[in-house]
């Protein structure tokens, strides 16, 4: 179903003939609404060039009807007011993250694998996806809106935040965004000066794996920026490192945080660090769904909201 | 068969004086192994602890740290491999005689893939995420799995025999994987935290959750030693076999309760771990010949001490991290399986 829309290749023609022909006629359906509400926006006025990932496209200068494929994308548009039609979501049966207080978003299938036919059907006009998840979707994606890829959806992440503010038609709004972040940032470091105060972020992955996010890291960097220290230690790409529970004592900190689909549930702390509690004086469950997979400006702010509420308990 | 195949391999099976010494020694050196295997899975591990830190904690005292480790993490995982060791062990080798098959799997009757699928509901639609309620769900659906497979192989005429069940497996194994594979990319957030289940792990599994599935697989284990003379029999090709005296429909309903109960048990404790129940009874029939009666202890010897060890690897290879124990024994597993199949003509059943 994903090739509805790719262009055949000579030889496929003629092997299967048949097959492309009800392709086509498919293809045909699939593709020709969206590329006719292309054709027109492209000579309209109403348009901007956006410089991406995959070269420049032509975006409608406000749009109205965007499809977000990475969690940031999301939490940008909605941070800048605007509520995308349609996401890729993290999870089919959690939908879209109730963070993010919007309704009416349609999921389009997983961050991962994006569901075309969904998106299509959605007649989108702005496309916002990821050149190192979504790359192969490229061409096809195009073909039903303009589509702008940002790199990477590794941290750091506020540059993707400034792409995204671009590709929506409101730079300025995005830079204002990320400028309120990184203000309250310096207030709170200013406020509480944990000076010397360390913090670890563990994100509990199954039984043999704890992983630790670095200060590149989306929250690993908010924290950081509120002042706390993260210890120093090996990090892939700066982002994270893994760890057996073997080496838990390795993750102590003055102030433990225990990423939890279920905050309020105790049970959630793996065993590793509830065996060894005399070691983690402060341990506090915080919520995945913005400390790690809501990455952007509103995810920053509860995760802001959260580091205040624990510095201001410790104090 | 001819006659001077059967008279081969009646000497085959009868042994002689030098013969048994030398399994004697063999079984004395897969119990030094076994003993090793054991004290490596002690002493070693991704936290690099002073091996008289860990005889410190043996002896009753040691750091906190190294209690924790050597008694928290260490021990119970060494007896998990231990168990599903032996269990994938026994179950590999009643599969590959009773299927007449080198190269069975004891996933062959669709067990592996029955657990998982079980595991898959549990975490999609019961939001279970605790191991310890997993393994009773995943034992529950390596078990209806197999019933299933029973009574899709032995419909129609005559009782159920091993192409017809082996096919029946792997057709429903691969309906479970398939439910499998959807339920878990619908949702990835929740499946994440399997994914040492999914890989085949042994930390995390404690002592209240092994002690209870003890006496099935001791029970079953000892079941398959019962039934190593009867498969003797079944090798020699069915027809033999009944001129011989041998109980087939109890052979074949026996078999098939020791592999559930095994296959089940080990699935559902430490997830599929690869290999282990095809290479080991290879190994052992290649090493002992092709009388069950050595294959089946020999088996239930070598596959733990091949499965600790594995695990040892897995803790050592990136430490501070690990590498979960069923991806090691792929690793170790897949060459040595193309050593066995180059030398396939050594080790075909007749």
């Amino acid at each position: 179903m994903l090739s509805e829309c790719d262009p055949p290749l000579p030889q496929r023609v003629l092997a299967w003939s048949i097959a492309t022909a009800v392709g086509a006629t498919l293809a045909l359906a699939g593709c020709a609404p969206t590329s006719q509400a292309d054709a027109p926006s492209g000579t309209a006025a109403g348009t901007h060039p956006v410089e991406h990932a995959r070269g420049t496209a032509e975006v409608p200068a406000a749009p109205q009807r965007v499809v977000a494929l990475e969690p940031v994308e999301l939490d940008t548009a909605v941070a800048l007011g605007i509520t995308p039609v349609g996401a890729a979501v993290a999870s089919n049966v959690a939908g879209v993250p109730d963070y993010l207080g919007v309704n009416g978003v349609q999921p389009v299938g997983t961050v991962p694998e994006p569901d075309l036919e969904a998106i299509a059907a959605l007649k989108p006009d702005l496309i916002l996806g990821t050149e190192a998840r979504h790359s192969k979707l490229y061409e096809q994606l195009s073909a039903i809106a303009p589509t702008v890829f940002m790199q990477t959806q590794a941290d750091p992440w506020q540059e993707n935040v400034l792409l995204i503010g671009a590709a929506l038609g409101q730079p300025d709004d995005a830079k204002a965004l990320l400028d309120g972040f990184n203000e309250r940032c310096d207030r709170i470091a200013e406020e509480f000066d944990v000076h010397g105060k360390t913090v670890n972020l563990i994100r509990p992955r199954d039984e043999t794996t704890l992983s630790l996010y670095g200060p590149t890291s989306f929250a690993g960097s908010a924290l950081e920026c509120a002042g706390l220290t993260i210890p120093a230690r090996e990090w892939e790409d700066g982002l994270q490192a893994d760890l057996s529970p073997e080496n838990i004592l390795d993750a102590t900190a003055d102030y433990v945080l225990v990423t939890s689909a279920d905050p309020a549930d105790d049970a959630t702390i793996p065993p590793a660090i509830t065996q060894n509690r005399s070691a983690f004086p402060s341990v506090t469950l915080v919520d995945t769904s913005y400390w790690v997979s809501g990455v952007g400006p509103k995810g920053g702010d509860l995760v802001l909201d959260e580091i205040e509420a624990i510095l201001e308990t410790e104090r | 068969m001819t006659v001077a195949a059967i008279s081969r391999r009646r000497d085959a099976l009868g042994g002689s004086r030098t013969g048994r010494a030398r399994i004697w020694l063999g079984l004395l050196g897969l119990l030094g192994g076994l003993a090793i295997a054991i004290a490596l899975s002690l002493t070693l591990g991704s936290n690099a602890l002073p091996f008289g830190d860990v005889l410190d904690v043996l002896r009753g005292g040691g750091s906190p740290e190294a209690r924790y480790v050597v008694e928290e993490l260490r021990l119970p995982r060494t007896v998990t491999g231990l168990v599903v060791g032996a269990a994938l062990g026994a179950a590999g080798a009643l599969i590959q005689a009773f299927t007449r098959n080198p190269l069975a799997d004891p996933g062959i009757l669709g067990v592996n893939a029955g657990a998982a699928l079980a595991v898959a509901l549990g975490v999609a639609f019961l939001g279970m995420r605790d191991i310890a309620a997993l393994v009773w769900l995943a034992f529950l659906g390596a078990l209806v799995v197999t019933i299933a497979v029973y009574v899709v192989g032995s419909a129609g005429r005559g009782a159920a025999d091993p192409i017809r069940l082996t096919l029946a497996g792997v057709a429903l194994g691969a309906v479970c994987s398939g439910i499998t594979t959807g339920l878990t990319l619908s949702d990835p957030e929740a499946f994440e935290h399997l994914r040492s289940w999914n890989a085949g792990s042994l930390l995390g599994r404690g002592f209240d959750v092994l002690l209870p599935v003890l006496p099935f697989v001791g029970i079953a284990v000892l079941g398959a030693l019962l039934l190593a003379p009867g498969l003797n029999a079944v090798a020699l090709g069915e027809d033999i076999a009944r001129s011989q005296g041998a109980n087939l429909a109890g052979i074949r309903i026996g078999v098939i309760l020791a592999v559930t109960v095994l296959a089940g048990v080990a699935t559902a404790l430490a997830g599929p771990i690869s290999f282990i129940g095809l290479m080991v009874p290879h190994v052992a029939r290649w090493v002992f010949g092709v009388d069950q009666r050595r294959i089946l202890p020999v088996s239930i010897l070598l596959a733990p001490a091949i499965v600790l060890l594995s695990d040892v690897l897995g803790r050592l290879l990136i430490a501070p991290a690990e590498i979960p124990v069923g991806i090691v024994t792929a690793f170790v597993g897949a060459p040595v399986l193309i050593a066995l199949a180059r030398r396939a003509k050594a080790s075909a059943p007749s």
